[in-house]
């Protein structure tokens, strides 16, 4: 996680971090987007390093997003049916598309949120989506491991 | 490390590359997606890739010094994007035809 700045330091130091002047702004009220309250008395445009890691983080999640909609498609159409157990490839995938689902919409709120703590120099919350992906990825490989045990019995 | 050490004090262009690589690197995620679905459902197919060329332009954009407003409509585009095409890929995988599996 990364660790946020105190506010005497790099995390409102508007515009300065980047060197060059042109990445941050002093007029906070500028920008007027749900990730902080612009015309905030105590907010201001974060350094532009922590906005792009910020940016540079959600967008790692929606790949992680979109590789979980591909293995949850994958798994439903190209792997071959599970022997006595007819829906076996849907319990598996679907729950990955909706994991895939989830991961986008939160991953979206947590960028608001970290932005406006980085804007007001407070502390960021803690991601609740490793928790999510440990967990549900873990259901799933069970769910699967009883799954291949089952079609295998079901077999032989 | 102090801070004067620190490698983006003495050159804060690597966080704007590193940045348009990330842009870079979702939007082949999406193409390889709109690649992969392309040949068997192509209604389903060309919009993702269509999106995924808008994706790399929103990436040129990063490094940009637009934040605020431009910054969270490109990043909300993204959220909807993930979010459509991972109902698109429900809708298929619970309404559409029973698919046989490749076979070895």
């Amino acid at each position: 996680m990364m660790v946020v700045p105190d506010s005497g330091q790099a995390g409102l130091r508007a515009g300065a971090g980047a060197g060059d002047g042109e990445e941050g702004s002093t007029d906070a009220s500028r920008h007027e987007d749900p990730a902080g309250p612009a015309n905030s008395a105590d907010s201001a445009e974060p350094d532009a390093r922590f906005t792009l890691a910020n940016e540079r983080t959600f967008l790692a999640w929606s790949r992680t997003a979109l590789a979980l909609v591909v293995a949850g498609l994958a798994i439903v159409q190209l792997l071959p049916p599970f022997p006595g157990v007819p829906w076996g490839r849907h319990i598996i995938g679907t729950p990955l598309i909706l994991l895939g689902s989830a991961v986008a919409v939160v991953s979206y709120f947590e960028w608001t949120g970290n932005q406006r703590a980085l804007r007001r120099g407070e502390p960021m919350n803690r991601s609740r989506l490793p928790v999510i992906l440990a967990m549900t990825i873990a259901i799933v490989g069970l769910v699967a491991a009883a799954l291949a045990l089952l079609s295998g019995v079901g077999r032989n | 490390m102090t801070p004067a050490e620190d490698i983006e004090d003495t050159d804060p262009g690597l966080a704007r590359d590193r940045t348009e690589l990330s842009w870079t690197r979702t939007a082949i995620s999406f193409a390889a997606l709109g690649g992969a679905i392309l040949k068997s459902r192509p209604y389903a197919g060309i919009p993702i890739l269509a999106l995924s060329a808008l994706i790399w332009k929103l990436g040129r954009l990063a490094g940009a010094p637009a934040a605020g407003p431009g910054r969270s409509r490109r990043l909300l585009l993204i959220a909807v994007a993930v979010t459509g095409v991972s109902l698109v890929a429900l809708a298929l995988t619970l309404l559409g035809p029973e698919p046989a599996g490749l076979r070895p």
